[in-house]
């Protein structure tokens, strides 16, 4: 039997549900101190002093690192997180400054947050009261909190080295968009705000390092150890060789990047000569990590009295935050799926980067798609509802249709290249969630009293997923007769190891268990690209089977050779190899690892023991698509929203498991209820920030999120050998605009259109006595 | 100064001397190696913490260690017997009510409590009850049917 595409069993279970997972914060290292990071409190000014003395005094205090303790190389991160080709640059008009990121603010703090200093102690309690004795004198200035009045002439500068506080641009055009504008019969356009929100796993980040005989080993909550890596080398002085990374058992992670706790406490154990762990707390995490969304965009829709997609345009204005290693990846995002399932052959999206007084934007789970759902798909129904169609037809009527496909959108990818819908039936989707959710009775459904009301919304998005630039990986016959996997995506609750162990016992016609799968740790193989972008299931498992592949021909070969049979007469079954038709004249695969390692007798002396090494460089991203539908419950006197269903119609391509693509779609959609209904990241026009516990910080819980049925349509891709699509993100992108077009069906009568996210009850009521007065 | 503190974890007698601001959280992972007990907030939100403390669930990161002095407190270590995994173990892999893990034992001692109070599986109520343990990778909807069918519901 096969295994990929069937609901086998977690193998990472065994260990998290008896508590022997191994998170950073469970790393217990002889000799470990432990490290706090004393932050800004101030979102702007000059940090004229740092006074440490009374800190470093205090009994069990070991080290207070400021920024005149880093050396000059390690004094900022300087690497952007992408590459723009020339080509790519030039068509999009694309302009971008560099970024610098302080890894201790020196001579300016920039936003709420920012680490000043670094304190070492002999237990957390210790670095906790050292910390409130860290002194900072800083002559504050003018925070930049709002980003249209960031881009006014005269505004401060959040970084003196950026004019405008414009930090990126771009100008995409496709087709003639302002004609086509001007012919349509209809415009739809709205401003759409879509807040702050916050990554928020239930672990929070941390970082541990120990440097001994001259190896640095580095213990990260990261989603990219390799890349890591190579950040670090340069910084610290060191050649990679001499680094290796550990990323342990994640508790989530969703976003993220390079941190600057991430150089700080490695440079704090080479100081030391100790062991160094930093623990981030949850008001830390949420001040400081995996910020993401933050857009204001002004988009429009034309249309004809048919209903006919003429042409959609937008600005798109990112707030950065005071650093923007990211370049233009969440505006681009944005534009690059904003005509999602539609046929809309004029397009326009301008974005701007532009800085201010906050913690840095990043890229979480769905990374500028759920934003651009949310502005098309609300646009649609406003459509629609100009229109009087009801908004599953004007759908069904502006869908690509399965025979345009491959589709070239005409314009580019952020990866440079062109912009290819490469598979998927979007009408089929669509139709099959309208069948799938009764699409057609569900407003007949009784609310459950005269002050509520009963709405049903719609969304669709794309997404391209599986992002090079590559993965890595290994596979080896152990002399156990195992086969070994490594592999430089590692997981933060994907179930790297069940799936990754389907993908090679498929090919080596074993079972899974006979897989040992490890991923994490730079020492494992010399190259890695990581998970994020939902790419693992793409990328990973493509390496997986090309490196697979390529080892069981080298077992072919040396069974071939001892068993003198020709390489098309063998059968692999069970963990031995053996000629057709007689089972019993086989060897093991254990017994063939044997006759292949090295020495005097060895049977492969060119290329000893039964491995490949091999990489895999996806052509372009391949795009996933998604359709919701949503039915809610709104009480018009209170404001509050009940999410009642959601239908989740996917396509990822070909399962590899059904039951963890199942779990990521559910878990996507819980990510973007919240983040329509509830979470925002609040900035007093100080700059201060407001939401830094899971009080102000509202994640969905048992009782916000309803059952969700997932139904799939797969179509696989040519793009890589499984067929796979990405499906971490997608269910996070059509969830918001789903239900906000559910409470605006809601509300119909009110004339409530939502275009802010999230929606507050105390909005709702705002825009509900409007339309009532 | 230090506080000695007698308690019994996971049907183990224990004896230690430990900081008097020491949390049960920390006395748990720090002092007796069980880092089973996670922390996500130790603001007492997010129910990763959650332990029992006589039967009864108790967020570790707010309980100080010396409030657990005579008391009995069970662990996530502590739910498998010689005969095997816990049932509520067992539920929460086969119906995938877990991905990464981290906020898992908070939900059995959540879900354990439950189950010895009775609770009705009924999915308002159960979701009710579990709306005190935050969990961002799931959505809820597995870890809802393993509970449903641990307390005698549909499976
Ligand atoms: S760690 Fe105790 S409730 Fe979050
Ligand atoms: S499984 Fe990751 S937070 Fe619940």
């Amino acid at each position: 039997m096969t295994y990929v595409g069937i609901p086998v069993p977690r193998t990472e279970d065994a260990r998290l549900i008896s508590g022997q997972g191994h998170y950073l914060a469970d790393l217990a290292i002889p000799g470990m101190l432990e490290a706090v990071v004393v932050r800004s409190q101030d979102a702007a000014g000059e940090l004229r002093s740092l006074d440490a003395d009374e800190a470093l005094s205090l009994p069990g205090v070991r080290m207070v690192m400021t920024a005149a303790d880093l050396p000059e190389s390690a004094r900022a991160i300087t690497r952007s997180f992408y590459v723009l080709t020339p080509q790519f640059v030039e068509r999009h008009a694309v302009e971008v400054g560099g970024s610098s990121e302080p890894v201790l603010a020196a001579g300016r703090v920039c936003r709420v947050g920012e680490p000043t200093a670094l304190i070492v102690a002999t237990d957390r309690y210790v670095a906790e009261d050292a910390r409130r004795l860290v002194l900072a004198d800083v002559d504050p200035s003018p925070a930049v909190v709002d980003p249209e009045a960031a881009l006014s002439p005269g505004s401060p500068l959040v970084d003196p080295a950026v004019p405008g506080n414009l930090h990126g641009r771009f100008d995409v055009v496709v087709g003639d968009p302002d004609r086509a504008r001007e012919n349509a019969e209809h415009r739809v356009s709205a401003r759409f705000r879509i807040a702050r929100s916050v990554g928020s796993p239930l672990e929070n980040r941390g970082v541990a390092a120990k440097w001994v005989d001259d190896t640095l080993t580095v213990w990260s909550t990261t989603q990219i150890p390799h890349v890591l890596r190579s950040y670090l080398a340069p910084m610290l002085g060191l050649e990679e060789e001499r680094i290796r990374v550990i990323a342990p058992d994640m508790g989530g992670s969703f976003g993220g990047g390079v941190y600057p706790e991430e150089v700080l406490v490695p440079l704090a154990a080479m100081r030391l000569g100790r062991p160094v762990r930093w623990l981030e707390e949850r008001g830390e995490d949420l001040m400081n990590s995996r910020h993401s969304r933050d857009q204001l965009i002004d988009a429009e829709l034309a249309f004809d009295g048919n209903g006919s997609f003429r042409s959609l345009s937008m600005r798109i204005l990112q707030d950065c935050g005071a650093v923007n290693p990211f370049g233009i990846t969440l505006p681009f995002n944005v534009a690059s799926h904003a005509r999602s399932v539609y046929r809309i052959d004029h397009f326009r999206a301008e974005g701007l980067c532009v800085l201010t007084n906050k913690t840095r934007n990043t890229p979480v789970r769905g990374a500028g798609r759920p934003e651009a759902a949310f502005v098309v798909d609300r646009l649609v129904d406003m459509a629609a509802h100009r229109l009087g169609m009801d908004p599953a037809d004007l759908r069904l009527k502006n869908l690509i249709p399965a025979d345009e496909m491959p589709k070239d959108m005409g314009m580019m990818y952020r990866d440079g290249n062109q912009l290819v819908y490469d598979s998927g039936d979007f009408p089929d989707q669509v139709r099959t969630a309208l069948e799938a959710s009764g699409y057609q009775t569900l407003r007949d459904r009784k609310p459950r009293s005269d002050r509520h009301r009963i709405g049903v919304g719609m969304s669709c998005h794309v997404e391209g997923t599986g992002l090079g630039p590559h993965e890595a990986a290994e596979v080896r016959v152990d002399t156990s007769g195992k086969i070994v996997v490594r592999c430089g995506s590692q997981p933060h609750g994907q179930s790297h190891a069940t799936v990754l162990a389907q993908v090679c016992a498929d090919v080596f016609g074993i079972r899974p268990d006979d897989v040992l799968v490890r991923t994490g740790d730079t020492a494992l193989l010399p190259f890695g690209g990581g998970t994020f972008g939902s790419r693992s299931g793409v990328t990973a498992s493509a390496v997986v089977r090309i490196a697979s592949e390529q080892t069981r021909r080298k077992l072919e070969e040396l069974a071939s050779d001892v068993l003198e049979i020709a390489v098309n007469d063998l059968v692999f079954e069970g963990g031995r190899v053996f000629p057709r038709g007689v089972p019993d004249a086989g060897l093991t695969f254990a017994e063939l690892a044997r006759l292949a390692a090295p020495g005097p007798a060895s049977r492969r002396p060119h290329d000893p023991g039964l491995a490949s090494l091999n990489t895999f460089v996806p052509p372009s991203v391949t795009f996933s698509s998604g359709t919701q539908v949503a039915v809610v419950e709104v009480d018009i006197d209170t404001g509050m929203v009940e999410v009642l269903d959601v239908v989740v119609v996917d396509d990822c391509g070909t399962i590899l498991n059904p039951m963890v693509v199942d779990g990521q779609q559910h878990g996507g959609v819980a990510h973007g209820l919240g983040n329509i209904l509830l979470e925002e990241f609040r900035y007093d026009d100080t700059g201060q920030p407001g939401s830094v516990t899971f009080m102000d910080y509202l994640l969905p819980t048992a009782t916000d999120v309803p059952s969700i049925t997932v139904i799939h349509r797969s179509h696989p891709t040519p793009l890589n050998p499984l067929g796979v699509k990405g499906a971490g993100e997608g269910a996070t992108a059509s969830a918001p605009a789903g239900i906000a077009n559910a409470i605006c069906d809601a509300l119909a009568e009110f004339g409530v259109e939502v275009t802010e996210m999230p929606i507050s009850p105390a909005r709702l009521l705002d825009l509900i006595d409007q339309g009532r007065r | 100064m230090k506080v000695d503190l007698e308690l019994t974890v996971n049907g183990e007698a224990v004896g230690i001397s430990a900081d008097p601001r020491t949390t049960l959280a920390d006395l748990l992972r720090d002092h007796l190696g069980l880092t089973g007990t996670h922390l996500g907030c130790e603001q007492g939100v997010c129910g990763s913490c959650t332990v029992l403390v006589d039967g009864h669930s108790a967020r570790s990161c707010l309980m100080l260690a010396a409030a657990a002095q005579g008391r009995e407190v069970t662990t996530i270590e502590g739910m498998a017997s010689e005969s095997g995994l816990h049932p509520v173990q067992e539920a929460f892999s086969r119906h995938h009510a877990l991905q990464c893990g981290f906020c898992t034992p908070g939900f059995f001692a959540t879900v354990l409590e439950m189950m010895s109070e009775g609770v009705l599986a009924d999915e308002a109520i159960v979701r009710e009850r579990l709306s005190g343990n935050l969990c961002r990778c799931t959505g809820y909807h597995n870890i809802v049917t393993a509970t449903l069918e641990l307390l005698g519901g549909r499976p």
